[in-house]
This record gives structure tokens, C-alpha cells and sequence, in this order.
């Protein structure tokens, strides 16, 4: 594989590929070349290592929710990130509150996910009666039988004591099934 | 025959980096100042790059880009480095080779600072700008969940493809498209932003 496209220049994914070191060996030693002689691609990099910061700090900040997977979880732990985990059993629900330095909230939501294609997640809070919010196709690994749920933690931190549902759906030739709908009861930190 | 390596170096010989280097060849030892400043602007952004690379910590790739930098004016002055050309292929070289060497030769590199950093040209190298982490927050916000998903799992701690694919029951090549598609829309929406508030 060619490092360089017909302009002379290293495409984004494959600065990146080289970044996360998915190169071989020898496309690692024609992009190293490559940076040292183009300015425009080290340039490029540099404003995707910036994107990169920023998502780093956007999330450490509490601000993005994200489906994730449990290795992603127990590796914010071995970084030193005071996580707090809920463990929610099939149609479950769980009393739950946020501590002045937790950095991450995390719920496991059980759920036998064997056979299912697709699946959707369907948010509905308390404070918002009626209203719900369908996040599309969300990842999972059917083998793990969760789902990682990790809501913005700096939105829950400042929430009122309110009721929390997700419920999943799972999506297969134009028919819909529940899977399991979980509760959170948010209480805030005590005096927080 | 040329090697790739030396074609190569004879193309970029009216390359910026190269008539500066040639300047300093061709003056007195120490009497170029401004030629170092500006070989040293050129070049060290790149040699961080590579130490941001290859060492994954800024310090460290701080260190080796001074380092490298005092190498080659120390050779360009001392006329070691006869083909100036070639000065980019010199620091390429330096820089795999200090990598290498990082964990068993510090006490050298500790040296040649010490001989050359009051001598250094420090320029001012431009690295860039910190993004504002709320709109880019709210720019993940507007991907599709597996975009978000994939962006974060894969900035948190530049996980590759593979790692990310094994946890979330992908393909690795589901992987890249996805990262990709969510990283082109990241970039333009974090641009725009910028734009905007410009």
C-alpha cells in the first residue's frame, strides 16, 4: 500500500492508522519519511492530535455519553479514573447518585443479546415527561450479554433527583422487540 | 545508480531546510545564526512529530527534537555534514537512532545538551492550538452512537482498530470505515465552529 496519494500527500486515515500503529513496517518508515519532509501532513497531524485532546478532555470532562465496552471500562480503572458502576440485571433498576470525584458513571445493563442485529436504546427521563430519545444502532458484543452505558457524567451530576429509563430494542427485518428496559433512580450527592 | 533515498534528497535539494543547511556549511562555524533559527523552525516540529510517535510522550519527544536539532547544527558547523541536501535524511536518521538509543545511551544525550543548549536556536515551533473541549463535545454529540463510540474508545488511549473491534463485535475494517466516516464529520464540524467564532 502506497503511503502517499496522487497529490503527494498522506491521507488522514492512513496518518492515523500510523498513529495507533496499525502500519507495517515498512508504511511506518515511508510515513516517518513522509513527516519529515512535508510540512502540509505534519500539519494534518498535528490538527489530528488536537482532535484527538479534545475528545480525551471532552470526555474526562463528563461532557460525551457513549456505549463502550467493558475492557474500555476496566481500562479507565487501570488509568486511575475513580469509576462508579451500576450493575442493572435484566428489566432492572438501581438507586444511584454521582460522589463529588467520581469521573465516570457506568451502568451495565443485562441482557441477552444472542441473535439480535440491530439495536436501539431508548432514553426517557423524568424531568421531561414524554419525551424520549432513540440513540440508532448502538454497538454491542452479543457474546458479553451487556450493554455499557456510559452517561454524561457531568449532566447527572448537576440533575435534580430524578427517574431515569433505558430501554433496548432490539431491530431485526422491520420488526421491533424490547429487550429489557432499566431503571435509574438519581438521587444527588448528599450536600454536593 | 542512485538509491531511492539519495534521488530523493537530490529533489528536495532547493527544499528550504537544504539552503539553509548549506548556509551554515559555508559560513564560519557559530556565525550563522540566522540559518540555525530558521533550520531549526523547519526542521524540529518534524523531528517532535517523530518522538511523538515513536516515545507516546510530549516530554520525551521534546528532548529528542533538542537533541537532534544540537546533533545536526553540530555536524552542519563542524562540516561532518557534507551534503546539506541530505539534511533531512540526517535527521530522520538521528531521530530512529536516538529512539533506539533512548534507553541505553542518556547520559550522551545529557551531554550534547549540555555542550549545545545555550548555543541552541530556540525558535518558537508552532504545535497546534488546544481545541476547545465543549464544542468538540458537541460536536461527538451530533455522530451516529457508533461513531461517537468508536471516536472515544479509540482517542481515550490510542487503542487501534483491532483492540476496539475484539470488544465491541466488529471487524476491524468495520472499524476504520467507521472511525473514519466519524472523524470527517468531527473535523468539519469542529472547523466550522472555528469558523464561525473567528
Amino acid at each position: 500500500m502506497s503511503a502517499t496519494t496522487s497529490a503527494g500527500h498522506v491521507p488522514i486515515e492512513s496518518l492515523l492508522a500510523w498513529w495507533l500503529h496499525e502500519t507495517d513496517a515498512a508504511e511506518t518508515d515511508a510515513i516517518d519519511e513522509h513527516l519529515l519532509r512535508c510540512d502540509a501532513c505534519g500539519e494534518t497531524l498535528d490538527e489530528l492530535l488536537g482532535l484527538a485532546d479534545g475528545v480525551r478532555a471532552a470526555f474526562k470532562a463528563g461532557l460525551v455519553g457513549a456505549i463502550a465496552s467493558a475492557e474500555f471500562v476496566a481500562r479507565l480503572a487501570a488509568h486511575g479514573h475513580r469509576v462508579r458502576e451500576y450493575r442493572l440485571p435484566w428489566n432492572g433498576g438501581v438507586d444511584c447518585t454521582v460522589a463529588p470525584d467520581d469521573e465516570l458513571l457506568v451502568g451495565r445493563l443485562q441482557a441477552l443479546l444472542a441473535g439480535v442485529e440491530r439495536l436501539d436504546a431508548v432514553l426517557e427521563f423524568s424531568y421531561a415527561p414524554g419525551v424520549r430519545h432513540r440513540i440508532e444502532d448502538v454497538p454491542f458484543d452479543a457474546g458479553a450479554g451487556e450493554v455499557i452505558y456510559l452517561p454524561k457524567t457531568a449532566e447527572v451530576r448537576r440533575a435534580p433527583a430524578h427517574t431515569h429509563t433505558v430501554t433496548l430494542v432490539a431491530a431485526q427485518g422491520g420488526i421491533e422487540r424490547a429487550l429489557g428496559t432499566y431503571t435509574f433512580r438519581h438521587r444527588p450527592w448528599p450536600g454536593g | 545508480m542512485l538509491s531511492a533515498m539519495e534521488a530523493l534528497d537530490a529533489s528536495f535539494a532547493e527544499a528550504p531546510e537544504a539552503i539553509a543547511a548549506r548556509r551554515i556549511v559555508g559560513a564560519p562555524p557559530g556565525t550563522a545564526g540566522d540559518a540555525e533559527a530558521e533550520l531549526y523552525r523547519l526542521l524540529a516540529p518534524r523531528a517532535r512529530r517523530y518522538g511523538m510517535r515513536h516515545l507516546r510522550d510530549s516530554d520525551a519527544a521534546a528532548d529528542l527534537m533538542q537533541h537532534v536539532m544540537a546533533l545536526t547544527i553540530e555536524q552542519l558547523r563542524s562540516g561532518a555534514l557534507r551534503e546539506p541536501e541530505r539534511v533531512a535524511s540526517f535527521v530522520l536518521g538521528a531521530c530512529r537512532m536516538m529512539v533506539i538509543d533512548q534507553r541505553r545511551a542518556e547520559r550522551r544525550r545529557d551531554d550534547l545538551l549540555e555542550r549545545y543548549a545555550d548555543d541552541l536556536p530556540i525558535a518558537d515551533i508552532h504545535v497546534a492550538p488546544r481545541l476547545d473541549h465543549r464544542r468538540v463535545a458537541d460536536c461527538l454529540e451530533r455522530l451516529a452512537e457508533r461513531e461517537r463510540s468508536v471516536l472515544v474508545m479509540t482517542f481515550y488511549d490510542d487503542a487501534p482498530a483491532d483492540a476496539i473491534a475484539g470488544q465491541m463485535g466488529l471487524s476491524a475494517g468495520n472499524v476504520r470505515v467507521i472511525r473514519h466516516r466519524g472523524l470527517d464529520k468531527l473535523r468539519r464540524c469542529v472547523d466550522g465552529g472555528a469558523r464561525a467564532a473567528a
